[in-house]
């Protein structure tokens, strides 16, 4: 790649495919012009001085327990997600594209849940196949005619961004309980504190307000306007993978972490065991699964949940955040109509566009995926977390055709979409940068208005050319910096 | 506050205490091993096992007639047994993760400085196995471990917040201490009879285990009668590791949390307290007719008082049923 006289600084051996965009470099070679200054300051830093940095966040993320859970055959093991201590850069223009694009997305998605649980009008105009919809088993037919305050269905979206040649595209949206917002803070905090002068020297835009939107967002779903809500934030408990989070959320907005127990339902109302006395609750932020809510409607064996809290909810006496059945719209197969969601709710055209997904419930993409797997990646509609695909240019051709028998036994169950030409960002490996895989997941805050900060859970595929970005796969995460600039 | 976070509080709490008390208890006897006469090393461990209530490896530490005593087990089996045995609730590393593990639950209460501290040590700890350290200088663990839980109380004090949180933490606190103090100085009784002479170092080793050595000499002398040593442990106020002091910090606890209730089972934590309080006010033996025996039935009925704050605390604040919705609502 271009250099201009060092010969052995972090970038050196560098290398850059024209297949892949770069995040950092163009494909001649130079610089973006918004990484300019920070690739300049980074070859005149000794390597060793960053690889101390990461070093020692990766310490201090251990020591403050900001760790999740990863279970294996030997129980479950507290990890850090890795740290990558090299900033990923976003201009101000493209993160002005993304924000628009990502509130346009999520607003057609929560005009869908209200539609689809109300007058289906989407499908009975033949926009969304009606058996994919009602037939989606996160499709929750108790929510049939629960007219919801202000529309809000989902209060926080995790939204998956990847880049490829084309730009921007939407890889997946995450309506139930989106996690990794706790890591986009800490990983800002430890950058931040770690190279401070050259993030002085940058403009970059604060995120460390997230938390206080997140608690507006919440109040916005008080009953009746009630201007000092009580909120909790209603965990599965301290063996969760995302408890770290949950705690971390409820200690910054100031709320009660509750578990099921904690809470208890009486004459339609919502109350916490205190100390003193009981306390209703106003407002909950749940980190548990539909399934798990309440047992007198979803799963009966639920340990998790409060019995009668989706009545009190459906009474309009407690709001929950995000509402229950949201996962219908963030299905793998509903996805591909996003896009006709947008133009069909908003009258606009989609502002990200979507990655090309076939689904192989239909004939024709099922005969399509599977005669092209070694060019695909195929996913299970109902998995999540980077488990249950095959990414079919890395797998061998006795795992794609293993792979192909599960596809034709159930292709309802898959999906597919071209193996995607994932951005790379530099990062550490060996004391040198090297080039890795990234997506960012960005979190989108509806209340009373669209709330976003300019900020992301920036994820890294570790392993040198996987394209696997989830932290339970071995991923890590970077700082994303947007700067503050004209757009 | 949340009654599960009260819990949680209280039981990182007592946790924490109950790993202090062994870790000093084991690094006593250790320093004992070195130097003591036979038979005051196997009282040693007769007297922590007793004050635990416990046999260690389910036999039995003491075989024998009545004239010649032998230890059955060695002293690495011992101190593996009150360090790392997982089955032991009063071992010191199931103390510790039990800390940790109601320290997680209580995060978002607790002050960030608390948790560092147990997790650090937690973590640092964790992956070691006694036959590392032994052929070194154990007692260096022991002695971490033990300052490690003294750093943490003094950490809780410098950064906890006056509300009920910090009353649940010392409420776990001063039960666990009562408590072990209260056996241990029974069983010390039992096995080291103030009638009879004794060397100075059970005593003194007595009252180190207690954090009270240093102030005990200033207060008393540095011979440690057995009487003076014994009323100094239980019913002096001013010393922080009394009875009388962990009676009277449960007293102002009692008083606040929960917003003063006065309910029936609120009501009866306070009165167990004043009971026991009185107790020692009243009914303490003094030092001029001193007697054995009845200081350690009254030790028992102090013991049973602390024990029976926790079923009373319990009851009232952590898991009470909720017979009647309409009253003590607050929105």
């Amino acid at each position: 790649m271009a250099q201009d006289g060092h010969t052995d600084d972090l970038f050196s051996d560098y290398e850059i495919e024209p297949e892949f965009p770069d995040e950092m470099f163009r494909s001649d070679g130079e610089p973006h012009p918004q990484c300019r200054e920070l690739w300049s300051a980074l070859r005149a830093m000794p390597a060793d001085q960053i690889v101390t940095m990461q070093e020692h966040a990766e310490r201090s993320f251990m020591r403050d327990g900001i760790t999740f859970a990863v279970y294996g055959d030997d129980g479950a093991q507290e990890r850090i997600i890795p740290i990558d201590f090299l900033p990923r850069i976003l201009s101000a223009r493209d993160w002005h594209q993304l924000e628009t694009g990502l509130a346009q997305r999520v607003k057609a998605l929560n005009m869908f849940l209200v539609d689809v649980y109300g007058a289906a009008r989407i499908l009975d105009d033949g926009v969304i196949p009606v058996d994919m919809v009602l037939g989606c088993p996160q499709y929750r037919v108790q929510m049939r005619g629960i007219g919801l305050p202000h529309g809000i269905h989902v209060s926080v979206c995790g939204t998956d961004i990847i880049r490829d040649t084309d730009g921007f595209k939407v890889l997946e949206d995450n309506l139930r309980s989106p996690s990794g917002v706790s890591y986009m803070l800490a990983n800002r905090q430890a950058v931040k504190t770690g190279l401070r002068d050259l993030f002085r020297r940058h403009s970059v835009r604060g995120i460390e307000h997230y938390t206080g939107m997140l608690r507006q967002t919440l109040a916005d779903l008080a009953p009746r306007g009630n201007s000092d809500p009580c909120m909790v934030l209603l965990t599965p408990g301290i063996y969760n993978s995302a408890y770290y989070e949950h705690m971390f959320l409820a200690r910054e907005m100031g709320i009660e972490l509750v578990q099921g127990s904690d809470l208890l339902v009486h004459d339609g109302h919502v109350f916490m065991r205190t100390t003193g006395k009981l306390r209703q609750v106003d407002v909950i932020y749940r980190r548990i699964d539909d399934d798990f809510l309440d047992p007198l409607v979803f799963r009966p064996d639920s340990q998790l949940g409060v019995p009668g809290l989706f009545h009190a909810w459906r009474l309009g006496n407690v709001g929950i955040a995000n509402a229950p059945g949201g996962g219908v719209a963030d299905d793998k197969s509903v996805y591909r109509y996003v896009p006709d969601m947008i133009r069909y709710y908003l009258s606009e055209e989609p502002l990200l566009a979507n990655v090309e997904t076939y689904l192989c419930r239909e004939p024709e993409h099922l005969d399509y995926v599977l005669d092209n797997l070694d060019a695909l990646v195929v996913k299970m509609v109902g998995e999540s977390g980077g488990y249950g695909m095959l990414i079919g240019p890395h797998a061998t051709r006795a795992e794609r055709d293993a792979y192909a028998a599960k596809v034709r036994e159930d292709p309802a169950n898959f999906i597919a979409q071209p193996t995607l030409a994932l951005s790379r960002a530099p990062c550490l490996a060996d004391g040198r940068a090297a080039p890795r895989h990234v997506d960012l997941r960005p979190f989108i805050l509806q209340g009373r208005e669209t709330r976003i900060v300019p900020g992301a859970f920036c994820r890294v595929a570790l392993t040198p050319g996987s394209l696997v970005v989830n932290s339970s796969q071995g991923g890590g995460g970077k700082d994303l910096w947007v700067l503050d600039e004209p757009v | 506050m949340l009654s599960r976070d009260a819990e949680g509080i209280y039981w990182m709490s007592r946790y924490m205490e109950r790993a202090g008390h062994v870790a000093r208890l084991v690094l006593e006897q250790l320093q004992a091993v070195q130097d003591r006469p036979l038979g005051a090393i196997e009282r040693g461990w007769q007297r922590i096992y007793t004050a635990m209530n416990r046999s260690p490896g389910g036999g039995e530490l003491i075989a024998g007639g009545e004239d010649v005593d032998e230890m059955l087990l060695d002293a690495f089996t011992l101190v593996d047994d009150l360090a790392f045995e997982p089955s032991n609730p009063n071992a010191l590393m199931p103390c510790l993760a039990q800390a940790r593990e109601n320290a997680r639950q209580v995060r978002s209460v607790i002050s960030h400085e608390m948790w560092a501290c147990l997790n650090v040590a937690f973590l640092e700890m964790r992956g070691v196995r006694l036959q590392d350290i032994w052929t070194g200088q154990p007692q260096d663990f022991f002695r971490d471990a033990a300052s490690i839980t003294t750093t943490f109380g003094g950490i809780a004090d410098a950064t906890m917040y006056r509300d009920e949180v910090w009353h649940f933490f010392l409420l776990g606190r001063s039960i666990e201490r009562a408590q072990r103090h209260l056996a241990l100085l029974d069983a010390h009784i039992g096995l080291f009879p103030t009638g009879e002479r004794h060397w100075v170092f059970d005593w003194g080793s007595l009252l180190r285990v207690c954090e009270a050595r240093g102030a005990f000499r200033r207060v008393h002398s540095n011979e440690y009668p057995p009487e003076t040593a014994v009323d100094f442990l239980v019913a002096d106020p001013a010393h922080s590791g009394s009875i009388a002091h962990a009676l009277a910090t449960v007293a102002a606890a009692c008083s606040v949390i929960g917003g003063e209730r006065q309910d029936e089972p609120a009501r009866r934590v306070r009165r167990r307290v004043g009971r026991a309080q009185g107790l020692i006010a009243y009914d303490w033996p003094t030092r001029d007719a001193y007697d054995d025996a009845a200081t350690r039935d009254m030790l028992k009925v102090l013991l049973q008082a602390c024990l029976g704050f926790h079923t009373d605390l319990e009851q009232a604040y952590f898991r009470y049923a909720v017979l009647d919705l309409s009253a003590g609502q607050s929105r």
